[in-house]
């Protein structure tokens, strides 16, 4: 291949190649922070909740009227539910998955002030909650139905056990090799509380904050007059049981308001609809840098076609073939991009560092480099085959016609 | 060696039809320096064209060393250029972003020499036209006899069979032209078959055939004719 006296012309005509280089390499540090971002973000939506999210919808119920006996009302609407045919359990909890919006608590090791703790999110709940949320208990066991109380609006009294997700365990008891259960943790600095069960995922509300994974269930009901509800279905039921529950609590009690019925679905989807947005528009922005960056290239590459007809016809005179004067436009794009390319590897990674420091992202995976490379010289040698075509139909007679 | 029986080469755009050769019959054997003149417009550029597989015929038939080309595929039209033909051009036709080697050495890249190979030949070609130590010069740098002598230098590193020159001598003075015959005259001598076109009959004159064109058609003249006759043309 006759890769140096192309280069060696290359670099008698700098400025527009240097330019589109420039223009590969900045289209490819984009490129490939854009993709890393885009990658971090589906990670994050691919995250389980540990929840049998097709199978499961929330909604609410505000009693209006003062005064009203709410346990009883929680136990019949709960009975009410329960018995509804399709319906496999449910629950009355503060909080959820993805929700949002719940409670964290802090707890440490050793009780007293000034010492680290660990955060999670809390729900207070009852022993229905691991068959209503479909969550897989690892270690010990559920609540037993006495183990549950009621607690008081204003109170602040602690439940003795608690049954927390395997991630918070981890960060709270590091150096744990055997069991989690029957640690004692401290709440509120003072108040101890043993672990009785551990389950295999359970996340907290807020999908953007980073101790995501920590979450504990709590065994104390709450008798305020909002009522978060909870409800898993047997697979396949979600959508005839939802209107029937909604029904059926509207008709039992007509002093309260049943509001805000979601699937989990769609409670996953509102929650990461930032995220999806963030996907489109960087896969968006990277196919437009592409695109503009592919014409770019036709457009220096066909104007180096009329530049050089003469030189091409010279070279078709003195024996090239079609296919070696297409060639040569590839080899030179291939040079071009290689040059970019380069640069852009640098810049990339640059970026990306910048990137990681600043919002604390994670670094992007190694193989994007060589994908992104990979995708820029084709684009390069996609964009340059038309111009290449044009000019190896350039005939030879030129050499001998003009001038 | 060259052998063109009844070509015809019609150019046709949208409204006129332009006969630039008609009927052309010419033979011309191995080893010998033919010049062609002719009055312009007369059909001489296209003719060599032909002759050099740089444009194909319309009708009539072209043998090239005994192989009849119009059954040709272009790539295979390319590679013989590449290996049988040299060009030499009124423009010289230099790359003006390659150096003198590099210039010398497009060809013999196509065809595909081992880079040592490569250095040989253009050493000696450039050797041969005196410019052997200009390698590195880029065409601008040089004067037009000396692109002409590198031209020439291109056109035989390849050691073609057969040398084309279109008015080689045309964009030099006197001196230049003289200097550039005498190579060709070399040339000829060491046993390449060359056909030369010029305006200028005191070069034709040193050509040991003279070929004289009109109107698309040869005619194989005496040098009076051919003087009346360009004289009258213009
Ligand atoms: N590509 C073309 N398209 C149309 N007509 C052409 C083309 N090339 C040449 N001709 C015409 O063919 C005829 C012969 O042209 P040619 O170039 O062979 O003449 P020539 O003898 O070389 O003239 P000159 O001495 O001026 O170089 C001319 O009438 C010219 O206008
Ligand atoms: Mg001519």
């Amino acid at each position: 291949m006759e890769l140096g006296p192309i280069w060696r012309s290359l670099s008698k005509n700098k400025a527009g190649f240097l330019l589109i280089a420039l223009q590969i390499a900045v289209t490819m540090a984009i490129m490939i922070n854009a993709v890393a971002i885009m990658q971090e973000r589906a990670r994050d939506m691919g995250r389980p909740s540990g929840l049998d999210e097709p199978n499961i919808f929330a909604l609410s119920s505000t009693a209006f009227v003062p005064g009203m006996n709410m346990r009883a009302l929680i136990d019949e609407d709960l009975e009410l539910i329960r018995r509804t045919p399709g319906v496999i359990d449910a629950i009355a909890t503060n909080s959820f998955p993805l929700r949002q919006g719940g409670s964290s608590r802090g707890f440490q090791t050793e009780p007293g002030t000034g010492k680290d703790d660990v955060g999670a999110a809390v729900y207070f709940t009852d022993e229905h909650a691991i068959e209503t949320f479909g969550l897989m208990l690892v270690e010990g066991s559920n609540f037993a139905p006495n183990e549950v109380t009621w607690t008081e609006e204003g109170s602040d009294a602690w439940a003795g056990t608690v049954i927390v997700s395997r991630a918070f365990a981890e960060a709270l008891f590091p150096d744990e090799e055997g069991s989690y259960v029957g640690k004692t943790m401290y709440v509120d600095q003072a108040k101890p509380v043993q672990i009785t069960g551990v389950v295999e995922t359970l996340q907290a509300p807020w999908k953007g904050w980073d101790g995501v994974e920590r979450a504990m269930l709590v065994p104390q009901r709450r008798d305020f007059n909002f009522q978060r509800y909870v409800v898993r279905t047997e697979p396949g039921m979600r959508d005839v049981v939802m209107p029937q529950v909604e029904e059926a609590l509207a008709q039992s009690n007509r002093n309260r308001i049943i509001q805000s019925m979601r699937t989990m679905d769609e409670v996953r989807y509102m929650a990461y609809l930032g995220d999806s947005a963030m996907i489109k528009m960087l896969a968006f922005i990277v196919t437009l840098l592409l695109v503009i960056t592919g014409l770019g290239i036709v457009g220096l590459a066909s104007f180096n076609v009329s530049r050089r007809t003469r030189q091409i016809g010279i070279r078709r005179a003195l024996g090239a073939t079609k296919t070696q004067v297409v060639r040569y436009f590839q080899v030179e794009n291939f040079l071009v991009s290689a040059l970019g390319i380069g640069v852009g590897a640098v810049l990339a990674v640059a970026l990306n560092m910048l990137m990681v420091n600043a919002f604390s992202m994670a670094p992007m995976a190694w193989y994007i480099v060589p994908i992104a490379m990979v995708v820029l010289w084709s684009v390069g040698q996609a964009a340059v085959i038309g111009p290449a075509r044009r000019a190896s139909r350039i005939s030879p007679a030129i050499a001998t016609r003009s001038g | 060696m060259l052998k063109m029986t009844k070509v015809s080469k019609i150019y046709r755009t949208d409204t006129v039809e332009t006969h630039a050769l008609r009927e052309f019959s010419l033979e011309v054997q191995e080893g010998e320096f033919v010049s062609v003149t002719g009055p312009s417009g007369s059909g001489k550029t296209t003719f060599l064209n032909i002759a050099g597989l740089l444009e194909e015929l319309t009708s009539g038939t072209y043998e090239l060393d005994g192989r009849d080309i119009s059954a040709l595929s272009d790539r295979e039209r390319s590679k013989v250029r590449n290996e049988k033909i040299g060009f030499i051009f009124q423009s010289f036709n230099l790359i003006p972003e390659l150096n003198i080697f590099d210039n010398v050495d497009v060809p013999l890249r196509y065809r595909g020499f081992a880079a040592p190979d490569r250095r040989k030949r253009i050493e000696n070609s450039l050797e041969m036209v005196g410019l052997a130590s200009r390698m590195e010069h880029y065409p601008a740098q040089l004067s037009g006899g000396q692109q002409q002598r590198v031209a020439i230098a291109r056109a035989l590193a390849g050691e073609p069979r057969f040398l084309l020159a279109d008015e080689p001598t045309g964009n030099l003075d006197t001196e230049m032209a003289t200097n550039v015959l005498d190579l060709l005259d070399e040339i000829n001598g060491n046993g390449t078959t060359i056909i030369m076109v010029t305006h200028e009959l005191t070069l034709a004159d040193r050509a040991k055939r003279n070929i004289f064109v009109r109107d698309g058609r040869v005619s194989d003249g005496p040098p009076e004719f051919r003087l009346a006759a360009a004289g009258g043309q213009g």
